[in-house]
């Protein structure tokens, strides 16, 4: 009845809701609770980035490049509901871009000015006006001698512009690295950048448009880069995975069981007990969390090869008794066993529910109702659907079963004892080059192309980066740009020595209130005011006391104060508004983001914020990182103490023999770890994780084997194979995928399952002689 | 008389019809020598200044290196361009100096002046419409910029000369004119004062 309501749920879930998997890699990680700012901060920074894909169009001549961007933007005409393209850049642009700031241009100076200011004497400003006059040619100058005769505004501008790389030209954006001139198409997605549907539909459109420009400009070369990229490509990878890794699990396992029973009918019945684990799994599991990752369907298909333990050891139970023997029975004898090993293993997916990362908990509760599922599928469907008849074939059976005798034993000779020194010897060896590996970056492996086209593209447009900025709070706006303002003089050494690149602030923009005042008073006494350098000037040009008044009252009226207001309407602001996050809560935050950051002057601009109030610096990869090597450190104490708690649990029933359950799986991890010191591997959260659910596995065969009647008949020995064989295909399969963290995951599990499986008769108790398995009652 | 007056006629009404100026023509009355130096007049006049500023130096075009700019009177400051860069100096400090790595329209620029002096129309035409006439050794063209912002600044350019530039005249939107007249041109290496050489 519990299966029928399952079925309907997911039928329902596959037609109505059109089940579609997430993809977004940050939502396996814990959210910054603790912090509004912060988390506005990184949403802002992150959302600025998401929805945007830039394409470089470049040619050795700009005309081809031209002609390649025309062509792309017009394949692309047709799709605006998927994303769009900015008009070219018209002539009104620069107009209106000037418009706003030339109302206010005596408050804003370059800070090299402001010190020139405070710091020259006037007949340096003399020297600098008639530079200006007589020079045939001297740059670009948007405004007329007479509205700027000092050349400050000027100076401003060209600082503002250098702010980036990016100059209109021909109504196009273009950007040049020396050889190459590029023209810069700025796309913004109407979809998702995270949807799987959205990037399905984008990424033919994006080809599309790149096959078009290249066969209309020959000589051009496209490069593209955004975030939607990379989250389709991941995306991709994880579906083949699903299904490589899910397929695969499946025929090895059916195959598996089809060489030992010889019959289709445990095939059919192990399947089943699988589709109702898997089904329940995700039914439920979408009822909790609304939402399934995708890697949490990869991590799922593993799960295969864990619930189909419970089938095999049922069946091969069922394949030693004798005829006489009815199921029900034979559950009865078994169902301790079978009770002890859910219990051991729910107890490995449990731990990881406690840890705060979703992804994680998705895993976890995903995998743990799955088995139950399963289990509950054996324990109650299996008796009915397996009579004594059912399974005939006992030959390979009564093979394996007698291997059992020639395993050699754990006991107290020589070559045990040598055995054990040796590898306490590599144990040790190993563990103590054991290093840790706990960077995030070391998590991602984008396709190389992919890779290669992001770093071109941030190494010629000089773009911010997202991860690492300057949060700063006020009480109010002025407060905030001040608090800018002090930390831009900071900044502005670290760029003289070279250390950064530059920055963007909104203060770059909008400079204080205070700011603003002090300026328009020193520009006023200094330079227009008798005995100031206009007056001087004046008189070397042979003008009179007029043109000296006209020229000081139309300078003054340019000093009116700019506020933040006014400087969001004007769309010089559109690339900046990102930087401002406004009131958040009872303060006011903004952003000031870094532009040439690496490794190394991570540490001086980590000391650039100290000392400053108000001021934070927020480096999202080192945190994140640093919160997995906590998570590390603390899933390595959950692993030691699920040791013990499965140690309490065995007790009861095996009582001194408990140990001989628990040796075989402490000793493969213990290899595990051995082995990755060896090879140079670092420790990472996932390789914990994974020794955690051997830890659940692994004492399933210790319990399999331990089991009073085990000994005699051999078919424990036998289902302990089959499963090891399962579980290392499944992981095994999942040491292939290209995820890095999974790839941690199977290998261990691999190696881990294999050493378990290998050592664990060697741990049987040393009595009972085995006898031929068709003697057992 | 009668033919006279006819030939005038036609010729004026020829004039209008003369549409892009004969590049290839042009570059053929140039020289195009690898050193050029020789003496500017400047002569600007700006909209609501009363008088002209005059000033009157040296100049130097290095084909591949750039182009030196030495105002002499009413006072020294020197502007080069190369390639990569501008930079002025008003005596010993340096007033100004734009690298092509923080502006990009550095290179543009350099390259727009470079041709305007040197004559190289080729490079010219690529930014403006270029109009005018060639004959007899002599030549004078007008340009006009396609870019309607650049329009914006700068109305028209003029240049005219023979074997070398002799005079350009730029007209700007809001008014302001400058005239630079070019005289005692020198070519070759020993054109080149040992000063300006060391400045290049």
């Amino acid at each position: 009845m519990v299966v029928a309501a399952v079925l309907l749920h997911d039928g329902f879930l596959w037609w109505h809701e059109r089940l579609a998997p997430d993809t977004d890699i940050l939502t396996l990680l814990p959210a910054q609770r603790r912090d509004p700012a912060r988390q506005r901060a990184l949403e802002q920074m992150v959302e600025a980035a998401q929805q945007r894909v830039i394409v470089l169009i470049g040619a050795a001549d700009w005309d081809d490049a031209r002609q390649g961007a025309a062509v792309y933007r017009k394949t692309l005409a047709p799709y605006r509901h998927l994303l769009y393209a900015a008009d070219g850049i018209s002539d009104r642009t620069e107009s209106d871009w000037l418009a706003t700031f030339k109302n206010h241009r005596l408050t804003l100076l370059t800070s090299e000015d402001d010190a020139a200011l405070r710091g020259q004497a006037p007949p340096y400003w003399l020297d600098r006006a008639l530079g200006k006059l007589y020079s045939p040619f001297a740059g670009p100058h948007p405004l007329a001698w007479q509205e700027d005769p000092f050349g400050l505004f000027n100076n401003w501008l060209l600082a503002r512009a250098q702010e980036t790389a990016v100059r209109p030209r021909d109504h196009e954006l273009s950007v040049s690295d020396g050889e190459r001139q590029y023209a810069v198409l700025p796309l913004t997605l109407r979809v998702p950048a995270f949807a799987v549907a959205g990037q399905q539909a984008l990424m033919p459109v994006l080809e599309q448009a790149r096959q078009a420009a290249q066969q209309a400009a020959p000589r051009i070369e496209i490069i593209q880069g955004g975030v939607v990229l990379h989250a389709a490509a991941a995306a991709a990878q994880a579906q083949r995975e699903v299904s490589t890794i899910g397929i695969g699990s499946l025929t090895g396992i059916l195959f598996l069981i089809w060489i030992t029973f010889r019959s289709f009918k445990p095939i059919v019945l192990v399947t089943l007990s699988i589709a109702v684990g898997c089904l329940g799994a995700l039914s439920i599991s979408w009822l909790i969390f609304e939402r399934i990752h995708l890697i949490t369907l990869v991590f799922g298909a593993s799960l295969i090869g864990v619930a189909q333990d419970y089938g095999i050891y049922f069946l091969c139970k069922r394949l030693g008794a004798n005829d006489p023997f009815d199921s029900w029975r034979l559950l009865r004898r078994i169902l301790p066993a079978l009770v002890l090993t859910l219990v051991t293993t729910l107890i490995g997916y449990f731990s990881l529910v406690l840890t705060p990362f979703p992804g994680l908990r998705q895993m976890a509760l995903f995998s743990a109702v799955g088995l139950i599922f399963a289990w509950l599928t054996v324990v109650f469907w299996f008796p009915t659907l397996v009579h004594a008849s059912t399974l005939k074939n006992r030959a390979v059976a009564e093979r394996y079963g007698l291997s059992l005798t020639r395993w050699p034993r754990f006991t107290k000779n020589r070559r045990a004892l040598g055995a054990a020194l040796a590898f306490a010897g590599l144990a040790s060896f190993g563990v103590s080059r054991l290093t840790v590996q706990d960077d995030i970056r070391s998590l991602q492996n984008p396709p190389k192309l992919l890779l290669d086209d992001q770093l071109k593209l941030g190494k010629i447009l000089d773009l911010a980066t997202p991860a690492q900025f300057f949060l700063l709070r006020g009480a109010n706006a002025e407060a905030l740009l001040q608090r800018e303002e002090s930390l831009k003089q900071r900044l502005d050494l670290l760029v003289q020595q070279k250390q950064i690149g530059g920055y963007h602030a909104i203060s770059n923009w909008v400079p204080s209130a205070r700011v603003q005042q002090s300026r328009r008073q020193l520009i006023d006494r200094l330079l227009l005011h008798e005995p100031g350098a206009l007056a001087t000037l004046a008189a070397k040009l042979g003008e009179g006391q007029s043109w000296v008044s006209v020229e000081r009252t139309r300078l003054l009226a340019s000093a009116s104060p700019i506020t933040v207001e006014e400087f969001f309407k004007s769309p010089a602001s559109e690339p900046w508004r990102y930087l401002w996050l406004g009131q958040v809560g009872d303060q006011y935050a903004s952003i000031v983001a870094l532009r040439g950051v690496n490794r190394s002057n991570l540490a001086l601009l980590q000391q650039a914020a100290t000392g400053l109030a108000g001021v934070d610096w927020v480096d999202q990869v080192s945190e994140i990182s640093s919160l997995l090597g906590d998570y590390r450190d603390y899933m390595g104490w959950v692993v030691m103490l699920s040791y013990v708690a499965v140690f309490v649990l065995l007790y009861p029933r095996y009582r001194r023999s408990s140990w001989r359950v628990l040796a075989p799986t402490a000793l493969a991890s213990l290899l595990v770890l051995a082995l990755l010191g060896v090879v140079g591997q670092g420790l990472q959260l996932f390789h914990l994780l994974a020794l955690m659910l051997l830890l659940g596995i692994g004492v399933d065969y210790g319990i399999f084997l331990q089991e009073p009647g085990s000994q005699q008949d051999g078919t424990a020995w036998l289902a302990v194979a089959i499963s090891a064989l399962s579980t290392l295909l499944s992981f095994g399969l999942l040491g292939f995928s290209r995820t890095p963290a999974l790839r941690a995951f199977g290998l261990t599990m691999a190696i881990g399952i294999g050493a378990v499986a290998l050592i664990v008769p060697c741990f049987r108790k040393p009595t009972a002689v085995v006898q031929p398995p068709s003697s057992v009652v | 008389m009668k033919s006279k007056t006819v030939a005038i006629c036609l010729s004026l009404t020829v004039w209008p019809l003369l549409g892009a100026a004969p590049v290839a023509e042009i570059q053929a009355i140039l020289a195009k020598p690898k050193i050029l130096c020789g003496r500017f007049d400047q002569t600007k006049q700006l909209a609501g200044l009363k008088n002209p500023l005059r000033s009157n130096g040296r100049f130097c075009v290095v084909a591949d290196k750039g182009v030196l700019w030495r105002s002499l009177q009413p006072f020294a400051s020197t502007m080069r361009l190369t390639r990569e860069e501008i930079i002025q100096w008003h005596g010993d400090r340096v007033a100004m100096r734009l690298n092509a790595k923080q502006e990009p329209t550095v290179r543009i620029i350099n390259s727009l002046m470079f041709s305007m002096l040197a004559g190289d129309l080729g490079q010219l035409e690529k930014y403006f419409d270029v109009e005018g006439v060639a004959g007899d050794g002599a030549w004078s063209v007008k340009l006009k910029t396609r870019d309607a912002g650049v329009a914006k600044v700068i109305g028209a350019i003029a240049l005219d000369g023979g074997a070398y530039v002799k005079n350009i005249a730029i007209d700007e939107a809001n008014g302001d004119r400058t005239r630079i007249v070019f005289s005692a041109i020198q070519t070759g290496e020993q054109a080149m004062t040992s000063e300006e050489a060391a400045l290049f």
